[in-house]
C-alpha cells in the first residue's frame, strides 16, 4: 500500500471516530433550501414543472422517527451496522452486538463477556436459509452466531485474509469478507478458503471497504480503496472491475463517464441498477449509463457517504457524515435529505428536485444523529445505524416514486409529533 | 531400541519422494519452467532396451516391479488392504497405488497416453517423470538429464516403499525382501559404452481388414476388477507377460541359434511371433497404447482389441465385438513342439483360464449384519435394523418376530428414519457419505442422495417435507427436501452431530454431538445439544453440556418438556491412575430441558460402571427411559419420575456440581438393569405397544424387551453367522469394557468409529499435566509403527497388552486370544475414502498451488529450505509419515521432551486437533501459533494465500 493510500485510510478511521466521539449537529441555517453547503444550489422557482412533473409530485417522507440509544438497552450508542430481518433487527456497535425484537420492542445484547470474539462489530449478514448471522470485526476477523454460540475466525486459526474486516456478506454457501489485505471467500460447505487480492483479481488496491451479494444476478460486488467496484460473477467465477476511466483522484473531471472516484465506500445492486458510494459522492449505473450525485447539485446532506444501500433502481439510501441522504425518485430527480437539530431530537426532512428544494418537512423526531454508517430497509421501514444510536423509519404508507399527494408532507408532518425520541 | 533422531535426514530420502511422483512438478529449462509428465516405460523400452543398452528395459520387466500393479488383484493383496484399513479395491486405493505403480498421485494430465498405470512400478517410479529428458540427445548427457528430472536413487531410498509393514508382515508370514539382494537382483547398469542404438524391429502384419491393436493395459481398463476375474492380473503374471522380456536372455540366444536364427532375438520375426502379441497376426496399425514389451498379451490369443474396446458395453459376442475364440489349435500354434518345452493342452489351457465370474466373496469370510441403529414403522408393523456390516437394511415382522427382507444400501449404513406415512425409509451410510431411499412397498432403493462427511443421525419432520441428515465429520447437518430429493440447506452442528430426535409436537428437533467442543488447552470438555426448530428449518438454541463430551443416543420425553442423552465425562486433565470421583470416565444421562438448561446424572454406581451408554428411548407413557451400555450389554430402565424428583429436590449449586459428578445417585432412580446380548446400541420402542427392540450390534440379534416386565422376552435373529470370527472377536473387545478397570469403559469409549474423540489426556502418574498427548485415530493404524506420540511402542500387541494393562485392564489384561483378536480388528477399522479428491481427479488449482509448497526447495525469497525442513521430507507418500521421531519446536512446560513420532496425514482433515497436544485447533494454527522458528517447515515466510493453498492440498492426502 502507497503511504497516500495509508493516510486516506487513516483519515477515514480518523472521521469516523471523530464522528462517533461528538460529531456537532447539522444546523439548518436558513430557509433558502439546503442551507450550509447547499446554499449554492440553483434558484429554481417554486412549483415549476420539471419534465412534465408537477412540484406537488412528491416522494414519500419519513416523518415518523423512533431512536434506540443505551437507554434502550444497546451496548453502545456508536453504531457501525444494521441488518434488518423479519423478525429482529441486527446492530454491531463500537462495543458490543444487540438484537431488537420487533415484536416486543427489547434489546438484547452480547459484549466480549457474553462470548462475543471481538468487541467492534462492522458489518452484519444474515443467511436466509439457515439464519445464522455473520459479523464481520474490526480487527477481530469474522465470527458465526449461531443458535446463541459464537464461532470465530480470524487470520491465526482459519483462512481468512485478515481480521480487519469491514464487510460481510452471504453468497449462496459462500462468507465473503472485504477486509483491509484483500477479499476471503469462505465455503461453509467444504471449508475453504479463498483470498483474492492482486493476484488473482483486479485490485490495484486491496483494502476492501464493503461487500454485498445480488441474488438477482448472482453477483457479488465489493468496494475497494482504490479499485473502484468490483464485480464477481459466481457463475463463472470472473471479475469485472468498474474505475474511474478520468483517473483524476480529486475530481470528476468528466461527469457521468463512470464511477466517480476510485475510492468507494460501499456497492449495492437492486433492479438491474447498481448503486455505489465514494467520499466524493455517489453514482448509478444501469448496465448503459452512469450518473453521479453530488450535493451540491441534488441536496443530498453531504459527498461524503460511507455507506449507501439501494432499494429498487429507483431509490437508493446514502449514509453521510451529515445526514442520510435519499434518491427518492430517480427518474424525476427527486431527493429527500434527513437532519437532525444540533439542540434537540427535532429535524427536518428536506425534499429536492434537481437540486431546488421543494419542501421542509419539520420533524419532531428526527433520526438520531447526522453521521451514520449502516442503513437497511425493512418492508416499507428503514433503519440507521448513527454515530448516537438506532433510528427507526416507520414506513406507514409509503409509496415508491413520486404521487401526487401535496398533503402528505404536511399532513404527516403534523402526525409526526406523536413520536418521542427515545423508545 | 528406537533410534531417535533429531533432525537428521538422509538427503537421499527427499529424492525418493520426488521420484513417488510427487516432487517438484516443473523444472526450470533455460530460463522457461516446465511441467515434467510421465511417458511410460514403453517410451523407455524404445531405447532402453538391446545389447548396448544393457537390455535394461528387458531387466525390469521380468522384475516384480513389472508385476507390482497385478499383484494388488492377489486374494493377498485385498486381505493386506483391509488390515490396513482401506475400504475400497487395492486399486483403487491411492495408499496401495503409491507403491504398487508409478505416478499414483499424479493428474491425469500428468500422464502421457502413452502411460499405463497398470505396468505397475516402471522407470519413471524411481527416475523421475521422463517428458523432460527422454530425448535421446539429453538423456545421453547425464548432467542435463538430472537438470531435466532423472532421478538416480540410492537403495536406502527404496525403504519408503519397502520399510517393514504390519499388514504385509501379518500376510505374507514374514516374507520381507533381503533388500541388499534385491537391490542386486534389479541392477540393470548401463554399460559402459553405452550406445542409444534402438533395436530394428521387422514390418509389422499388417491387414486392413482386421481391428487394431489397443494394448493390455487398454484391456485392464475393464478387465482387472478381481470381483470379475481379474482378467489383466492373472494374464500379468503367467509367463506371457514375459515373453518378449525373455528374448533378451542368453537362453533366449541358444533356443534362437538352434533354430537357426541368428543376432538379437527381439528382431526376429521368428521369434516375434510368439512372444509378442503385435507380431503374432496381423491388425490394420498398432497403437501407441501397445507394444511388443509387453509380450503375449489379450490381443494374442483374442485378436486385435479395438473393436471391441469400442462395443465392449454391448452384449458379449465374439463376432459382434471382434473378439476371436480361443481354442486349443489357438494355443498349438506357438507351443506344439516350442523349443522341447512339455505342453499339455487341457492342463495348461486351464492354467491360463481366465473366466469371466465374480469373485468377489472368495476370500471375505463369513460376513455380519451388526445391526446399529432401529426405526419402527409408523403402523407398527415392521422393524428396520440399519446394518453396518452388511451394507443393509434388514426388516423385521414385528408381529411375527422374525425377519422378512434385507435390503441392500450403502457403506456402514448407520441410522434409518421413516417418513410420518411409511413409505418412505431413509438410511444414513457413513462411508459413503449418502443416504439411501427406500419405497418400503417395493422395499427397493429408489434414489441415493449425497449428503456431508460419515452421516449418522436422521429424522424427518413431522410433515415429512424435510430429512435432517447429522453429517458428523463434516460437523453440520444436511437437511433434504424429501420430495425434490435434493439438499437444500447445511445447518452448522456442534463437533461430531451424532443422534437426533424430534418432540412429539414436531416443532423440535435436539442434536447430540459426540465431540466436545475445542476449550483452552487443558481445560474441561464442553458439549453441545444443538436445537432446531424444525418449523424454521434453523438452529435456536446450542446447550452447552460442561465438563461432557461423548453425547450420543437422545429422546424427547412425550411431554417434550425435556429430552434425554447419553453422555460420558471423561477426566481426561488427572494421571489415570487417580482413581477420584469415578476414575477415568463416568458415564451418565443428560436433560435438556427447553429453555435450553442441562442436567447431568451418572448412570455408574460406586464399583458398577455403565460404560458407553450409546441409545436411549423415552416410553409412551413417558413413564420410564431405557438407555443401553454397549459395552456392557445391558440396558437401564429410568424411572422418570424418580430422575425428575431427584433433579428438582436438588439446588441450583447441587444440581450443577455434584449430581453430574455423584456415583451414588443411580440407584435412585434406575429401577433395573436388563441383560441383551453383545453390545446394544440402537433402542427404539414400537407406537401404541409394550414392546421394545434393542440392536445386539455384534451379535446379529436384536432383543425384544417387554416393557411391563422389563425382561427380554424373545431376541430376533438377522441372519448373520454363527462363528465368531478373530476379527468379530476382536470388535467385541473392542467394543467391550469387560477387561477395563471397574468395567468402566471399552476401546470404543475413546475412539468412536475407531476414530477419535478429541481429547487430550494425562496418561501417566508422573504429575497432574504433565506429558498431556492428544488421542489419535486408529484407522490404517498398522502400517504407521511406532505407535504413541513417543514412538515408544513397537508393535499394536505392546500397545494393547503390556502398555494398556498398567492403565486400563489392570489386573484383568486381555488374553492373549482376545490380545490377538483385538489387534487384528483395529488393523481393519476402514479408513474412508478422501473427501476432497477422489481417486485420479484432477486437483483444483488452490491443491495444485499447494502442492507446489508442500514439495518446494526455497522460501519465497529463494533461500534454500534446509532438507530436514520440507514438508515432504517427513511426510512423504504413501504414508505421509516417515515413522521416525523429531523436534518440530512443539515442546511446552510441561513436556518432558520434544520428540515426537510424525503422524500421518490420511484424512487429515477431519482428526482435529493437531501436534502431539492437541493444542492446535485447526490446521492452520499449526503454523500461525505454533511454529514461530519455522522448526516444523518453513512456513514463516509465506503468505496467507499460500498457507491456505497448502492446507487445500494437504486435504487431499
Amino acid at each position: 500500500m502507497t503511504s497516500n493510500t495509508a493516510g486516506y485510510f487513516a483519515s477515514f478511521i480518523m472521521l469516523m471516530w471523530v464522528a462517533v466521539q461528538g460529531c456537532p449537529e447539522y444546523a439548518i441555517a436558513d430557509d433558502s433550501g439546503a442551507g450550509g453547503k447547499n446554499s449554492s444550489l440553483p434558484a429554481l422557482a417554486f412549483g415549476q414543472s420539471v419534465d412534465g412533473i408537477s412540484d406537488e409530485d412528491l416522494p414519500y417522507v419519513y416523518t415518523q422517527w423512533e431512536n434506540y440509544t443505551v437507554e434502550d438497552g444497546l451496548p453502545n450508542d456508536h453504531l457501525f451496522c444494521v441488518k434488518a430481518t423479519p423478525d429482529v433487527i441486527w446492530i454491531g456497535s463500537e462495543n458490543g452486538l444487540a438484537r431488537l425484537d420487533k415484536k416486543s420492542g427489547k434489546i438484547q445484547s452480547w459484549n466480549e463477556e457474553d462470548g462475543l470474539p471481538w468487541r467492534a462489530i462492522t458489518s452484519i449478514d444474515v443467511d436466509p436459509k439457515t439464519g445464522d448471522v455473520w459479523l464481520g470485526l474490526f480487527g477481530g476477523g469474522l465470527a458465526r452466531f449461531s443458535g446463541g454460540r459464537f464461532e470465530h475466525f480470524h487470520q491465526l486459526n482459519s483462512g481468512l485474509v485478515n481480521d480487519v474486516v469491514y464487510g460481510v456478506a452471504v453468497e449462496n454457501n459462500h462468507i465473503w469478507c472485504a477486509t483491509t489485505a484483500g477479499a476471503s471467500r469462505y465455503d461453509v460447505i467444504t471449508g475453504k478458503w479463498d483470498i483474492y487480492t492482486e493476484k488473482n483479481a483486479p485490485m490495484e488496491e486491496i483494502w476492501n471497504y464493503n461487500v454485498t451479494y445480488a441474488p438477482s444476478v448472482n453477483k457479488v460486488f465489493l468496494a475497494v480503496w482504490g479499485s473502484g467496484c468490483l464485480e464477481f460473477d459466481v457463475a463463472t467465477e470472473k471479475w469485472k472491475d468498474y474505475i474511474d476511466p478520468d483517473k483524476e483522484m480529486e475530481i470528476d473531471l468528466y461527469r457521468d463517464d463512470g464511477i466517480i472516484h476510485v475510492i468507494t465506500t460501499a456497492a449495492s445492486f437492486a433492479d438491474g441498477a447498481l448503486w455505489v458510494s465514494a467520499y466524493f459522492g455517489c453514482c448509478r449505473y444501469d448496465g448503459r449509463h452512469w450518473r453521479g450525485f453530488y450535493a451540491h447539485e441534488t441536496g443530498l446532506p453531504s459527498d461524503f457517504t460511507n455507506f449507501l444501500k439501494a432499494r429498487s433502481a429507483n431509490e437508493a439510501w446514502f449514509c453521510t457524515d451529515k445526514g442520510a441522504g435519499v434518491v427518492a425518485d430517480y427518474a424525476t430527480d427527486t431527493y429527500v435529505a434527513y437532519y437532525r437539530n444540533s439542540d434537540n431530537s427535532g429535524g427536518v426532512a428536506k425534499i429536492y428536485r434537481q437540486g431546488r428544494l421543494l419542501r421542509e418537512v419539520p420533524l419532531e423526531v428526527s433520526i438520531a444523529h447526522n453521521f451514520m454508517i449502516g442503513v437497511d430497509f425493512d418492508g416499507d421501514d428503514v433503519w440507521l445505524a448513527t454515530a448516537h444510536g438506532l433510528s427507526h423509519g416507520i414506513g406507514k404508507g409509503y409509496y415508491p416514486g413520486v404521487k401526487r399527494a401535496p398533503q402528505q408532507p404536511q399532513t404527516v408532518a403534523a402526525a409526526s409529533s406523536t413520536s418521542a425520541d427515545s423508545k | 531400541m528406537i533410534r531417535r533422531r533429531r533432525k537428521r535426514v538422509n538427503p537421499r530420502l527427499l529424492f525418493l519422494l520426488l521420484i513417488c511422483g510427487l516432487g517438484r512438478t516443473s523444472l526450470a529449462l533455460d530460463g522457461d519452467s516446465v511441467h515434467p509428465v510421465y511417458v511410460g516405460v514403453k517410451v523407455c523400452a524404445q531405447c532402453h532396451d538391446g545389447d548396448a543398452m544393457g537390455n535394461q528395459c528387458s531387466i525390469w520387466a521380468r522384475s516384480r516391479h513389472a508385476d507390482a500393479y497385478a499383484a494388488l488383484s492377489k486374494p493377498e493383496a485385498r486381505l493386506i488392504a483391509k488390515l490396513s484399513g482401506v475400504p475400497v479395491l487395492p486399486q483403487q486405493s491411492p495408499l496401495c497405488l503409491g507403491c504398487h505403480a508409478t505416478a499414483a498421485e499424479a493428474e491425469p494430465w500428468e500422464r502421457d497416453p502413452s502411460f499405463a498405470i497398470q505396468d505397475g512400478v516402471q522407470c519413471e517410479h524411481c527416475h523421475g517423470p521422463g517428458s523432460e529428458y527422454a530425448d535421446a540427445a539429453v538423456m545421453m548427457n547425464r548432467e542435463l538429464a538430472m537438470k531435466r528430472g532423472l532421478r538416480m536413487p540410492a537403495m536406502e531410498e527404496c525403504q519408503a516403499c519397502h520399510a517393514p509393514k504390519g499388514s504385509h508382515d501379518a500376510v505374507l508370514k514374514g516374507d520381507r525382501l533381503d533388500m541388499a539382494a534385491a537391490w542386486e537382483q534389479i541392477q540393470h547398469p548401463t554399460p559402459e559404452n553405452a550406445e542409444l542404438v534402438k533395436l530394428s524391429f521387422p514390418p509389422l502384419p499388417s491387414s486392413a481388414k482386421e481391428p487394431a491393436f489397443v494394448g493390455a493395459g487398454s484391456c485392464a481398463e475393464c478387465h482387472a476388477d478381481p470381483t470379475k476375474g481379474d482378467h489383466f492380473g492373472a494374464w500379468r503374471r503367467t509367463a506371457h507377460a514375459d515373453a518378449f522380456a525373455v528374448l533378451a536372455t542368453a537362453r533366449a540366444r541358444e533356443i534362437a541359434a538352434k533354430m537357426g536364427v541368428s543376432g538379437d532375438p527381439r528382431t526376429k520375426l521368428e521369434c516375434l511371433k510368439c512372444h509378442t502379441s503385435v507380431y503374432h497376426r496381423p491388425a490394420s496399425h498398432v497403437l501407441g497404447t501397445a507394444s511388443v514389451y509387453e509380450g503375449v498379451s489379450c490381443e494374442a490369443c483374442h485378436g486385435p482389441g479395438s473393436q471391441h474396446a469400442e462395443t465392449c458395453s454391448r452384449p458379449r459376442s465374439t463376432e459382434k465385438n471382434g473378439l476371436l475364440k480361443v481354442d486349443a489349435p489357438a494355443c498349438s500354434s506357438c507351443h506344439e513342439n516350442a523349443h522341447g518345452k512339455p505342453f499339455q493342452l487341457p492342463a495348461n489351457l486351464a492354467e491360463a483360464s481366465h473366466p469371466i465370474q465374480a469373485r468377489e466373496h472368495e476370500e471375505a469370510g463369513p460376513q455380519y449384519k451388526t445391526p446399529i441403529n432401529l426405526a419402527v414403522s409408523p403402523d407398527g408393523k415392521e422393524l428396520y435394523a440399519a446394518c453396518e456390516a452388511s451394507k443393509s437394511v434388514v426388516v423385521v415382522d414385528i408381529a411375527a418376530l422374525r425377519k422378512v427382507a434385507e435390503i441392500g444400501v450403502g457403506g456402514q449404513p448407520h441410522d434409518v428414519a421413516f417418513s410420518p406415512d411409511g413409505k418412505t425409509a431413509f438410511v444414513s451410510n457413513r462411508l459413503d457419505d449418502t443416504v439411501s431411499i427406500i419405497d418400503t412397498q417395493s422395499r427397493t432403493v429408489t434414489a441415493t442422495i449425497p449428503v456431508g462427511d460419515e452421516p449418522h443421525g436422521l429424522v424427518v419432520d413431522k410433515q415429512g417435507a424435510f430429512l435432517y441428515v447429522l453429517n458428523t465429520l463434516s460437523e453440520d447437518i444436511s437437511v433434504i427436501d424429501v420430495g425434490k430429493r435434493t439438499e437444500v440447506k447445511r445447518l452448522s452442528a456442534g463437533r461430531g452431530p451424532w443422534s437426533a430426535a424430534i418432540s412429539r409436537d414436531g416443532q423440535w428437533i435436539a442434536c447430540t454431538n459426540v465431540l466436545s467442543h475445542f476449550v483452552p488447552f487443558r481445560t474441561p470438555s464442553r458439549s453441545e445439544v444443538t436445537l432446531i426448530d424444525a418449523t424454521r428449518g434453523m438452529v435456536t438454541l446450542r446447550a452447552m453440556v460442561p465438563g461432557a463430551n461423548g453425547l450420543r443416543g437422545i429422546a424427547w420425553h412425550p411431554s417434550g418438556d425435556f429430552a434425554l442423552f447419553t453422555l460420558n465425562r471423561h477426566k481426561n486433565l488427572v494421571p489415570m491412575t487417580r482413581v477420584v470421583q469415578g476414575w477415568t470416565i463416568t458415564n451418565g444421562l443428560g436433560v435438556l430441558w427447553r429453555d435450553g438448561h442441562v442436567d447431568q446424572v451418572l448412570l455408574d454406581e460406586p464399583g458398577i460402571a455403565f460404560p458407553d451408554p450409546t441409545d436411549v428411548v423415552v416410553t409412551n407413557d413417558g413413564k420410564y427411559a431405557l438407555v443401553t451400555s454397549a459395552a456392557s450389554n445391558r440396558v437401564a430402565v429410568v424411572a422418570v419420575d424418580r430422575l425428575l424428583n431427584l433433579l428438582q429436590s436438588a439446588d441450583e449449586a447441587e444440581r450443577a456440581n455434584v449430581l453430574p459428578n455423584h456415583l451414588g445417585k443411580a440407584a435412585e432412580f434406575v429401577l433395573q438393569w436388563i441383560e441383551t446380548p453383545v453390545c446394544p446400541r440402537g433402542i427404539t420402542v414400537a407406537p401404541g405397544t409394550d414392546r421394545a427392540f434393542v440392536a445386539a450390534s455384534l451379535d446379529d440379534r436384536i432383543a425384544v424387551i417387554d416393557l411391563n416386565s422389563f425382561q427380554s422376552v424373545a431376541v430376533i435373529d438377522l441372519g448373520g453367522p454363527q462363528v465368531v470370527t478373530k476379527e468379530r472377536l476382536g470388535e467385541r473387545v473392542f467394543h467391550s469394557a469387560m477387561n477395563t478397570f471397574h468395567r468402566q469403559f471399552a476401546c470404543s469409549s475413546c475412539h468412536p468409529d475407531g476414530h477419535v474423540e478429541g481429547l487430550t489426556y494425562d496418561i501417566e502418574p508422573d504429575g497432574i499435566g504433565v506429558n498431556p498427548v492428544d488421542n489419535r485415530t486408529l484407522r490404517g493404524i498398522l502400517d504407521t509403527a511406532p505407535f504413541k506420540w513417543e514412538g515408544l511402542n513397537p508393535s499394536l500387541s505392546r500397545q494393547c497388552g503390556p502398555r494398556l494393562a498398567v492403565f486400563f485392564t489392570r489386573i484383568h489384561p486381555f488374553t492373549q486370544e482376545q490380545l490377538s483378536a483385538l489387534d487384528y480388528y483395529i488393523c481393519t477399522i476402514p479408513s474412508p475414502p478422501n473427501r476432497h479428491r477422489p481417486l485420479g481427479a484432477e486437483l483444483t488449482p488452490a491443491q495444485r498451488r499447494g502442492k507446489e509448497i508442500f514439495y518446494r526447495t526455497t522460501t519465497n525469497d529463494g533461500r534454500l529450505i534446509p532438507m530436514e525442513n520440507r514438508c515432504s521430507t517427513c511426510h512423504y507418500p504413501p504414508l505421509y509419515t516417515d515413522r521416525r521421531i523429531h523436534d518440530v519446536g512443539t515442546k511446552l512446560p510441561l513436556d518432558e521432551h520434544g520428540l515426537f513420532d510424525t503422524p500421518q496425514l490420511f484424512n487429515v482433515y477431519n482428526s482435529a486437533p493437531y501436534l502431539h497436544n492437541g493444542i492446535a485447533e485447526t490446521l492452520e494454527e499449526i503454523w500461525t501459533r505454533f511454529n514461530p522458528y519455522d522448526q516444523h517447515g518453513v512456513t514463516n515466510d509465506m503468505t496467507k494465500d499460500q498457507l491456505n493453498d497448502l492446507i487445500e492440498y494437504l486435504r487431499t492426502f
